[in-house]
Formats: C-alpha cells, structure tokens, sequence
C-alpha cells in the first residue's frame, strides 16, 4: 500500500496498489455512514487481478506464468495499436490522438473530478493518473519515439501495469466534467472509454454486467433485463391494469401501432423497477392525444444501449436495431424515455455511425414533454405538487446533449418548490453510477459507488434542501434517467435516507402524473404513504 | 558563420510551417469523420443558449429547423480563451497567475514580430526606415520586446517554481518540460540583454528580418541578440513537436471536437463519408466482434448479431 502514489508505482507495486482510507471521506451534511470496504478472499487474491485498489470490477485471471504475462502484455499491445489505427478506431482517432499528444499537465482537471474530490484527493482518482500512464505507454511502446522515456516520463509495462490500467478505466463515470475545464480540451472521460475499449475489443475484456448481462443478452433475447417480447407485452398490460386503478383514469400502452407519428423508447429496466413511469409516460401521452406507439420487436422495446460505456461494435449494432425498428413501424421519430445514455447513444454517438438513409430523426422525452405541458394539453394543479423538489441532471443528456432547459420549463409549471442543486445544468455532478456503476454490486462496486462516487450527488442533494432536512419535510428528488434512480435508490437506502429526511426520488413524469387534476392525488408516495 | 546563423534562421521558420503543418495534416488525416463527442456549452447556438449551455436539441422537431451557426460567437470564446486564459483562470488560479503573464509576454512578443515583418516590407517598398511612422513603430517594439521578454522570464520562472513545489505538478511534469520553460526563460532573458546592451533592440530585428527577406548575411553587431535567436529559432521548432503543439492544436480540439455538433441531416458530405468509413476493414480480435476471424468490414460488424444462436447448435 503506498501514501504517495507514482506513477511507476502501476508496474512495480505487488498486490493491493491503493486502499482508499475512509477516515479520508469529506463530511457531508447527510447522515451517512461510510460502508466498510469488504476484504478480498483468499481465492480472489490467488485467482484475479485485485490489484489496484479495494475494488474489482474486471475480474482480469492473473497470469500463472511469465508466458502468460507476455501473453496479457501482447495482446494489450496489439489492441493499443489498433486503437491508434484510423479503420479500428475511426470513430475517435482523433480525439484519442490530441488528448494524448497536447496535455501540458496542469492538473486543471483534478478539482472538478468528484472521484478525486470524494476519494479524499487520493492520487489515483487524479483525472490525469490513467490518461498519463496510457500517454506514456503510448509514447514509448506504440509510437516509438526517441528520448520517450526521457521526454515524457517511463514508465514500466508488464502484466501489473496492464490489469491496473484496464481496472483504473473502470474508476472514471466518464461523466467529462474534467473535459469541461481543460483549456487545452483534452478529454480524460474519453480515454477512459478508450482504455474500455480497446479491453473489450481486442482482450475480450468486460464488466459482466455490461458485456453479458447487458448487450450480449440484449442482442439475445432483445433486452439486458432477460425481457422477451412476450414478457415485456404482458408485463405492460399489468401495469397498466395496476396504473388504471391507482390513478383512476383508465390506460392502454399501445404497441406495433403501425404509422403512428413517434416510436417511444424506454429503458426496459423501468418496467422491472419502476413500473409507475411506464404508465405516467402512458398516461401523459395518452391524456395529451398523442400518436404513438411502444414497439415490442426485440432490442426496440430496450432503449438500453450499453455500448455506450464500453465498446464501439455492440453500440453501433444496438443502435441499429433501434433505427430498425423504428423504420418499419414507419413513425416520424423515435421519442427517448428517461434514460440519460440512451437519449446520447442515439441521437449523438449514433448518428455519424448509422447510414442516414436508416436514421429515424430522434427527441429527447424532456422535449415532448415540455411542449405538453406549455401547449397546456393537461389539466394540471401544481398544489398537488406543494413540496420540495429538486433537479439532477444526467450528464448524458445535459452536459453531453446540451438539452437543459425543457425539464426546467416543466418544473417550473409544476413544482412551485423547486430549487436547483449546487453546480447545476451543464456544471452538475455524475450521480456516481455513470457509465455503468449503478448496475454492478460486486467486488465492494457498491461500497465504492456509496463512499466516493455517489458522495458528491448526496452532498448536491444535502445542499438543494439544506433548510428542510430532517423527516417532517416531505422531499422530491428528480432524477429523470433510469441509471441516475438506480445510483440515488441505492444512495438512499443504504443511509436510509428515506425516513430520516423523508426523501422520495422518481422522474419527470412521476411529477407531473402527480399534479394531473383527472389523476387521484397521490401519485408519489413517500415511505410511510399508504 | 554570420552564413550559418541566417540559414538557422531560415530553417527555424521553414521547420515551424512544416512541422505545423505536419501536425494539422496528421490531425486531419485520423479519420475522415470522428463520432460527435461534443461538450457543452457550445458557443455558436448564440449568447441566450450558450449562458446555460442549451443546444438546438433543446427544439421539438429540431431536424426541421433550419440551422444557425453564430460563428461570431464561437470567435468570441476563443478568443477570450486564448487572449485570457479563461479556463486556466477559472478552475486553477493559482496556475494562471503564473501562467498569464508568461503566455502574455509570448503573445507581445509574436505580435512584435508580425509588426516587424510589416515594418520591413514597408521599408522594401520605400518608405523612409527613420521618418515618423518607422520611429514609432521602434518605440512600441522597444516597449513590447521589454515588457514581453520580463513576462516570459518571470512568468518562466515561477512556472518552474510552481512545478517543483506543487506535489502534485512534481509528479505529472516531465524533463522535457522543463527543458521548455527554461528555454523560454534563458530566451527571455537573452532579450532582456540584448535590449539592454545595445543602443536600439528594434533595429537589430529589424535589420535581421531585413537580411533574412533580402539575403544579405551581414553580422548583425550583437552577440547577445545572436544568442537570444538561436534560442529562439530552438523554440520555433520545440513548439509544434512537444505538447507546446497546443498553440496550433486548440482551434481543433474546441472547434472540431468540443464544439463539433453538426447532425448528420445538415451536412451531405458527411452522410457520404459516413458510408465510406464503414467500409473500413475490422481487425480487432474479440470473439464478439472477429466472430471466425475472416476480414470483415464494419458494416459487416454492425450487421452481424454475436449473440445469436449458431447454425450448429
Ligand atoms: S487534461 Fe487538460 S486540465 Fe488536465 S492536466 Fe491535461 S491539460 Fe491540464
Ligand atoms: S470523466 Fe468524470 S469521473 Fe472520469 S475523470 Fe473526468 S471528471 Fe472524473
């Protein structure tokens, strides 16, 4: 274990490289314990590479011999060749190049990384720790450049340095909020992802949860949760059935609905874990006589595109299937849910991946919904909404989309307590599951998720309520991404924060369902609610 | 030897274009088409959207708008980048107020030298070197060559400073660091000799940049001047092959990549390109994506499902 971290200190450490004391946590103005971090077993240590810090998130098999170790090396290297090649990697050879070629080392990034902030300002939570080490890898092993070691810093390259290096591109939520301050613009999210990248496309490296859990199975069966079009068909009809007697206004979610004018997409995890913002998409668009339908094709009825976070192949064949389906059924556009990477994967990224004559235009649900509402298309009573709210807002759609002021316009309607949370809009924070986090639980994933990546989001939402803590304070937060809900539910639960500040969290549509005056009141419940 | 110091001289500035323009071209070059990796705020969706970082996907039905470019707007933040160090000043204080002035003197002192440039072709055309105008133009260069040159030597020197002091720059900053902002110090002070010991420091450049149009390799007078431009032909060349590139690479990284949101339904050049790059042969070797290994390309890849079941099965 090391104080004062290197960056040799990658190839030359053995076993454990950083243990992230919790004495270091910044306090926070929320009652929250930090989780003790679970010991590795005997097995894991003899087995897999739990080498960096308390956490694991690759399960790289650690080499049983020096072939072995050349081998991981190799291949590393041969993948690292690849991603500097234009046909491999055209898609972002050149934003991969500048950052690795123009950064003047700075450190201008460090302070916006709630990663390094909340870790203490523990060295390997620098934005610029991985990126270096890669940028010197690369210098001396790939470009091959005279005086490499000398000019840019050596740097060891064996099999520590390779497992480390994949591991460290799984402590970044890809959030970009460094990018965001480097005058320079470099991107150390980016070469993060690349890192991602070039592990899975090349190694056959990749969290399960993302690899087979998500796009494999969603290729397989049509959505990371396990959904078959049957399932997810019939799981619809329950919860509109349920949904009809909550509210008392009777819904129907259409789906193959042939020609109408937009292919909602949602992500299929809410159907499992938050059924009530299917149906208050169902009942909003339905209330406001819209055109639209649900496609029950498989991979369309999951907006899930995991892709995104780690690898170029499965992003791209999500993103077409999407497209696909939106095609035949023959709509106007494709209108995406509450999903902050799926809103990204394919309205930004896919949309210089996929032909154009196979795009289908696409708009963010926030979008449609704020021209619900201003068109005045519902009958609303914001009284019902008389309780504190705030915002978060996912990186994905706000500080990646420029899509900012549609959910604030609708706020602003219906929640009279509304109150931004500190560095807001394109400035906010990753709620700490960004870029996958908030579906793994392993390996002390959790622990790390509620210590030092979901530390800064509960700081923002101690912040937004800070003269109303405490239970008797009914509060709201707002967190319209499905990934987003599953960090803060987690964030919530394990400081039971749910009846010592009587928070309740959910989206945008919960929200407004709850202000609906043909809705039975109640809509949002509270721990405690009937 | 006078020979040898003009052809130097000639070599600095012919290696800075190149190299420069080496460095753009392989930018260029990466790829035809890069993915949208944009960051917001933009500033071309125009001053009401850029405050809060809006962008046109903010509109219902934005691919039916038309859409507007306020080019105007994104000069402006460059500008105020460049000129002010925004960034820097914003998020690391501490660093810009060591940095500003060094980048500052820089910029007095490039700007001196396009003054000059003119000031020499004026006089090829004609016009009197010691009438009214060339004397004032002797006096701002004579002012900005002593302010700039103070600028980099001190803003040189704390950087240095900062670097050995911070842990955490200590770790990051490299030899060849060093190297640089020390040969902007020693350039720096050079200049500051060089202005010091000689009756006019604008006219030792201007005769040099004289010599250099006209081919006349006559000595110049000053030994100190002759040292601070070999230093500072060093630097022409440092500056494009070091990650001092950031000069010329900026306009890129902000314009091309951060500020790069054109939807494809606005450009008929890329909806081409994006078909030709798919085209692109795939050689990655994951199972997921070599599939049986044959060469494929990425239309092969994005077509091709790895999670469906295998005909033999
Ligand atoms: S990434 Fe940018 S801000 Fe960070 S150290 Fe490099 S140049 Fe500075
Ligand atoms: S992308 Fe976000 S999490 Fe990753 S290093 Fe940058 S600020 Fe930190």
């Amino acid at each position: 274990m090391k104080d004062k971290l290197s960056l040799k200190d990658v190839s030359t450490v053995e076993g454990q490289m950083v243990s992230i004391d919790l004495k270091d946590l910044p306090e926070l103005a929320l009652d929250v314990k930090p989780m003790p971090w679970k010991p590795f077993t005997e097995e894991q240590k003899e087995n897999t590479a739990c080498i960096l810090d308390d956490v694991c998130v690759l399960n790289i098999p650690k080499p049983k011999n020096p072939q072995e170790e050349e081998e991981l090396v190799n291949k590393f290297l041969e993948g690292m060749r690849k991603l500097f090649s234009k046909e491999n990697n055209w898609t972002c050879l050149p934003m991969l190049e500048s950052s690795m070629e123009n950064c003047v080392q700075c450190n201008s990034c460090s302070e916006a990384c709630h990663l390094w902030e909340m870790s203490g300002k523990n060295e390997m939570y620098r934005p610029n720790y991985r990126s270096e080490i890669f940028r010197r890898i690369y210098h001396q092993y790939i470009k091959k450049e005279p005086f490499a070691k000398w000019r840019y810093g050596d740097i060891g390259l064996n099999w520590k340095t390779v497992a480390r290096l994949g591991e460290l591109a799984y402590r970044c939520n890809v959030c970009r909020r460094c990018a965001q301050t480097c005058p320079i613009g470099v991107d150390n999210g980016l070469i993060a992802r690349e890192i991602r990248k070039l592990f899975s496309q090349e190694l056959g490296i990749h969290p399960r949860e993302l690899h087979e859990k998500g796009t494999m199975n969603q290729l397989k069966v049509g959505s990371s949760t396990g959904m078959t079009p049957e399932v997810v068909r019939e799981n619809v009809e329950f919860i509109d059935e349920d949904y009809s007697e909550i509210t008392g206004v009777g819904i129907t979610t259409p789906f193959d609905v042939k020609g109408a004018d937009i292919m909602l997409l949602h992500n299929a995890g809410e159907i499992m874990a938050w059924p009530e913002n299917i149906a208050a998409f169902s009942l909003i668009f339905q209330e406001a006589g819209l055109s639209w339908t649900l496609s029950s094709k498989a991979v369309a009825y999951d907006g899930v595109n995991y892709g995104v976070f780690y690898d170029d192949a499965q992003l791209a064949r999500i993103a077409l299937d999407h497209m696909l389906a939106a095609k035949e059924l023959g709509v106007k556009k494709v209108v995406v849910g509450e999903c902050g990477h799926a809103n990204k994967a394919l309205t930004v990224l896919a949309d210089r991946v996929i032909p154009y004559e196979y795009q289908v235009p696409r708009e963010s649900c926030y979008v449609t919904l704020r021209d619900i509402i201003l068109a005045g298309r519902l009958k609303l009573d914001p009284s019902r909404n008389d309780f504190p709210v705030t915002l978060h807002d996912p990186c994905n759609v706000v500080r990646l989309m420029g899509i900012v002021k549609p959910q604030r316009d609708i706020l602003h309607k219906i929640a009279p307590k509304f109150r931004e949370m500190p560095c807001h809009g394109v400035h906010n924070y990753c709620c700490g599951g960004g870029s996958g986090f908030a579906i793994m639980t392993r390996n002390n994933i959790d622990e790390w998720r509620g210590n030092i990546s979901g530390r800064k989001k509960l700081w923002q939402i101690g912040e937004a309520f800070k003269e109303c803590l405490g239970p008797e304070t009914k509060k709201y937060i707002c967190a319209p991404c499905s990934n987003c809900k599953g960090q803060i539910r987690e964030l919530l639960e394990h400081n039971d924060l749910y009846s010592k500040n009587s928070f309740a969290y959910g989206g945008l549509v919960e929200l407004i369902v709850n202000a609906m005056s043909n809705v039975q009141p109640g809509f949002i419940k509270w721990e405690g609610d009937e | 030897m006078m020979t040898l110091f003009y052809l130097l001289g000639y070599l600095a500035v012919l290696g800075f274009i190149c190299l420069a323009a080496l460095k753009i071209r392989t930018y260029l070059k990466a790829s035809p088409l890069h993915i949208r990796w944009e960051l917001y705020p933009v500033p071309h969706e125009g001053p009401k959207k850029e405050a809060y970082g809006g962008s046109y996907m903010e509109e219902k039905n934005w691919w039916t708008h038309k859409r507007h470019v306020d080019h105007w707007e994104d000069i402006k933040a460059i500008l105020v980048e460049v000129l002010c160090l925004h960034a820097t000043y914003e998020h690391n204080p501490k660093l810009w107020i060591r940095t500003y002035p060094f980048h500052v003197g820089m910029y007095m002192l490039m700007g001196g030298t396009i003054i000059l440039v003119c000031a020499v072709v004026l006089q090829l055309f004609g016009v009197d070197p010691e009438g009214g105008l060339m004397i004032f133009v002797a006096n701002v260069i004579n002012a900005v060559v002593l302010l700039g040159a103070f600028c980099i030597a001190g803003g040189g020197i704390a950087l240095i400073i900062r670097r050995r002091e911070d842990e955490g720059l200590k770790k990051y900053t490299t030899a060849e660091q060093y190297i640089n902002l020390g040969s902007f110090v020693v350039f720096g002070v050079l200049t500051l000799c060089a202005w010091a010991f000689n009756p006019s420091y604008y006219q030792l450049a201007r005769d040099f940049i004289y010599n250099l149009f006209t081919f006349n390799f006559q000595p110049l007078g000053s030994s100190w001047f002759v040292l601070n431009m070999l230093v500072g032909f060093f630097l022409m060349i440092a500056i494009p092959v070091t990650n001092m590139g950031h000069l010329i690479m900026k306009y890129f990284m902000y314009h091309d990549i951060r500020w790069g949101d054109e939807a494809t339904i606005y450009s008929d050049k890329n909806k081409k390109i994006i078909d030709e790059m798919l085209q692109y042969q795939v050689t990655w070797s994951a199972p997921h994506i070599a599939g049986d290994g044959t060469p494929r390309n990425w239309v092969d890849v994005a077509t091709t499902n790895p999670a469906a079941p295998k005909n033999d099965e």
